[in-house]
């Protein structure tokens, strides 16, 4: 897998969105997007202005959305649902469960400014909890990518997959980790960005890229060898890969702007502890809600809750400290 | 489908439903019944669909949103072919396809789940939102296939049924039909204690739907509403369908205690004679002062008729004239209640097509006046035409050897209890022994249809013929030497109700339930004790 230097180049996931389902809706007339008065922030209005008789605005009646993109599946569409994070998840569990999950239809929920990095709307929009309650719901697919290229490349792909997805997103613009043409994401698998034997940092969403910068720091000050893994799959998750990495590097250390419970690192503990049990640290937010940040704050706000190159490395660290006792 | 078919249809959707729920000691009969017409309708008379090709493409969509009528339902569907019957027996129980509430088919939900079903009910307030998708898809797709969802009255609690109501008249939704079952009643009591929904119809016209109101009980209603409904262009429509939660079932019916409880696997046998025990009071307007014939449908209807009884004499066939297949044609327009055209003519078959295309819903022809090859004929042109057949004999006839082998298309029998060609003639005795020898005889060679009985029915009779069989009343000089048409009509069916009442008691006895059904039905039995002779016992419990 080819990285690109990640200082160079920044992407905006929701764009890469937009782009997506406009390619989407090209070759595929079967592709309808409906969105809850968000369209213009999360870019499916790329897609409504090219295909408008494909495009259906609900307004701010995110239940009304969900299960209307329900109907458009049980009449054969592959439907697309889009709205911030906050919205979804919760306010829409039970029609997601009964109407979408159960019958497993095909709709795909893309969801954007998920995390603490929304910023200045607080806490009521800082979703840290939506991986937890999709990945507990059967039939669904829980995606996190951590670029936007792979955001593009992650949309196409699950357009062809039939039944739902839960595909979230962050507001701010995420450097550019993978190369647009030697990079590959399949459901159910992660990728190895870098490999290391002394410890495996598992990651997803923004925070990959921040074990990337702290997998330099650890090689170059402490001489740490850190593997890293973008786990953008996490439900299925790529449980071989995990595993393995596990037993090869003793230790695993999972970073995610989530909630630690449920989510990734939860998933992660879960499929080691039944086959090979490892170490396993949790690095995200320590079950609290969070607060309002301006952007020119948002470093001060995720050193605030934990989610920082600082953090990780803090994490690691301890980790090592400890299995050597 | 022929109007007494679909009677026997509904009345099999009853019987079929409230079987499952016995048998599964669960499940919601209340709320099965209150949309036994609703269903019937929609699955027998206006969906396009095809049970042997469940996903065709061209087939109308039904989402049932109020997904705890599941019972009847899945009973809908098995009656119209999708699965077989016998696995109503199956309902709720542990490996069954007929899960508490309906499941979406499809190949991995199969075992979980029957052909037919579009959508996972359970959960309420989603249906109507996922009739907007569907809908919205098939106007991408440029489909004329419509979508009807059936809503219930305590889902509307619900706020994602007004973010719905919203969306669809936006987006000028005229293909979505949307049923309101208005049966008063969810699970803690009456819709409005315990959240007030009226003034309803008002709600969705502020909403901007095309309202249309009716009693969900008249197929006849329910036909004519859906038939507005697709005339509406640019908008939706919502039939806000009058129902009483478990009708059929006296007991039940309008009981909020009936939501959600199974009767006794012991009582089934009482329900189903209960259900089967129906009876439609036909007033014939050719009784009573001679006034015109509009001004007397009017009355009738007013007055609760189920169906308007047409005596059709030529002056032949009978010795007296009435009118003839233009008349009816006239008639037709001022009224949607069935209309049971009885011809009293010589010739028959050369005149069919006039009645067919009359308007009538049910056709009638004299034995006396038909062979087997007339016959055949004339079978053939009513039942192709969705209307239903019946035929009619004379006192002094027996139904010939050549009707047997039609028993199948026949749908209504008349068993004349007069001479035909005037009214106002007296009962003859003999009749009831008559009719209660054919309908045992019927019975046995599996005949699903009606036998009517026309001729001095009054208060004083209609136990008689009741009692021996007949389920459709002709009633002339009885309906119009009232004053009130209303009271008549309802006194005749309180006669057959005494009878009906007997003779569940009958039958409690024969299945040592009699206490049991006494008690669960004790507040239908009062008014009627002193009539069963019943009193001291009902006292004593």
């Amino acid at each position: 897998m080819k990285l690109t230097d990640c200082e160079l180049r920044k992407g905006d996931m929701r764009s890469a969105y937009g782009n997506a389902l406009v390619e989407l809706g090209t070759i595929n007339n079967d592709i309808v997007c409906v969105g809850a008065d968000t369209t213009d922030s999360i870019k499916t209005k790329k897609f409504g202005d090219q295909f408008p008789e494909r495009f259906f605005n609900i307004g701010i009646a995110e239940a009304n959305l969900v299960s209307i993109a329900a109907g458009f599946a049980i009449a054969g569409k592959t439907a697309f649902a889009s709205t911030y994070a906050a919205f979804l998840p919760g306010r829409c569990l039970d029609q997601i469960r009964n109407a979408i999950c159960y019958p497993s239809l095909d709709v795909k929920l893309v969801v954007s400014h998920a995390g603490l990095t929304v910023g200045p709307d607080g806490a009521s929009h800082q979703q840290i909890e939506d991986l937890s309650i999709m990945r507990s719901i059967p039939n669904m697919r829980v995606l996190a990518p951590a670029d936007s290229v792979s955001v593009f490349k992650i949309i196409k792909n699950i357009a062809d997959i039939q039944g739902p997805f839960y595909v979230r997103l962050a507001r701010p613009s995420s450097e550019i980790i993978y190369d647009d043409n030697d990079s590959e994401f399949q459901i159910g698998k992660a990728n190895i960005l870098q490999d290391g034997s002394d410890i495996t940092i598992i990651g997803c969403g923004l925070m990959v890229y921040k074990a990337i910068k702290t997998a330099k720091i650890l090689k170059e000050k402490f001489h740490i060898s850190a593997r890293i893994i973008d786990s953008y799959s996490i439900k299925p998750l790529d449980s071989n890969l995990v595993i393995k990495a596990g037993q090869e590097t003793g230790a695993i250390i999972t970073v995610e702007e989530h909630n630690i419970i449920g989510g990734l690192g939860s998933a992660v503990a879960e499929v080691c502890s039944e086959s090979h049990p490892c170490f396993i640290k949790r690095v995200g937010v320590r079950d609290t809600f969070g607060e309002s940040a301006r952007d020119s704050e948002l470093n001060i706000l995720l050193e605030h809750y934990g989610l920082t190159e600082k953090e990780i490395e803090r994490a690691v660290l301890s980790t090592i400290d400890k299995l050597k006792k | 489908m022929r109007y007494l078919d679909l009677k026997r249809k509904i009345q099999e959707i009853r019987i079929n439903a409230i079987e499952g729920i016995a048998e599964a000691g669960s499940g919601h009969p209340g709320a099965s019944f209150s949309a036994a017409e609703i269903m019937g309708v929609l699955y027998f008379r206006e969906l396009r669909h095809d049970p042997s090709n469940p996903t065709w493409t061209g087939r109308d969509y039904f989402i049932n949103s109020k997904g705890h009528s599941a019972p009847g339902y899945y009973a809908t569907l098995a009656v119209a072919g999708y699965f077989p019957k016998y696995e109503m027996k199956d309902l709720r129980k542990f490996g069954s396809r007929l899960q508490g509430h309906p499941v979406r088919y499809s190949k991995l939900l199969e075992h979980h789940s029957v052909p037919g079903v579009e959508y996972s009910g359970g959960s309420e307030g989603i249906g109507l939102s996922v009739s907007i998708g569907i809908a919205l898809a098939n106007n991408i797709d440029n489909k004329d296939n419509n979508v009807y969802v059936l809503i219930g009255d305590g889902e509307t609690n619900e706020g994602q049924v007004w973010e719905a109501a919203m969306t669809a008249p936006k987006f000028k939704l005229d293909n979505i039909i949307a049923i309101l079952d208005r049966n008063k009643i969810q699970q803690d009591g009456f819709t409005e204690d315990i959240m007030p929904l009226d003034p309803v119809r008002d709600k969705w016209v502020a909403f901007n739907w095309n309202v249309i109101e009716i009693n969900g009980h008249k197929v006849e209603q329910i036909m004519d509403a859906l038939n507005k409904a697709s005339e509406v262009k640019d908008k939706p429509t919502i039939i806000i369908a009058n129902t009483v939660k478990g009708n059929g079932i006296k007991h039940m019916a309008n009981n909020p205690q009936w939501h959600g409880r199974a009767p006794h696997n012991l009582h089934i046998p009482l329900l189903i004679e209960e259900l089967e025990g129906e009876i439609l009071i036909a007033p014939s307007i050719i009784a009573g002062e001679k006034e015109n014939y509009e001004e007397k449908i009017k009355k009738v209807e007013r007055g609760g008729a189920d169906i308007i009884h047409l005596d059709v004499m030529d002056g032949i066939f009978v010795p007296n004239v009435t009118f003839l297949a233009d008349t009816i044609k006239k008639l037709r327009p001022i009224t949607n209640i069935p209309f049971d055209a009885h011809l009293m003519i010589e010739k028959p078959y050369d005149h069919i097509e006039e009645y067919i295309n009359a308007g009538c819903d049910i056709i009638t022809i004299h034995a006396e006046t038909c062979d087997n090859e007339k016959f055949c004929y004339i079978r053939e042109k009513v039942m192709s035409a969705g209307i239903s057949l019946g035929i009619a004999i004379n006192p002094q006839t027996e139904l010939p050897e050549w009707a047997y082998s039609y028993l199948n298309d026949i749908d209504v029998i008349i068993v004349m209890s007069v001479n035909p060609g005037f009214s106002g003639q007296k009962f003859i005795p003999d009749i009831t022994s008559k009719i209660s020898n054919l309908n045992r005889t019927l019975k046995v060679k599996g005949y699903k249809g009606y036998i009517e009985a026309d001729g001095g029915i009054d208060a004083s009779t209609v136990q008689r013929v009741y009692d021996a069989g007949a389920r459709i009343m002709v009633a002339g000089s009885a309906v119009f030497s009232n004053s009130d048409i209303n009271t008549a009509i309802l006194q005749l069916k309180h006669k057959t109700n005494v009878t009906l009442e007997r003779n569940l008691l009958k039958k409690a006895d024969e299945n040592s339930v009699r206490k049991d059904w006494i008690v669960a039905r004790k507040h239908i039995l009062i008014p009627v004790a002193n009539e069963l002779g019943i009193e001291d016992e009902i006292n004593r419990l």
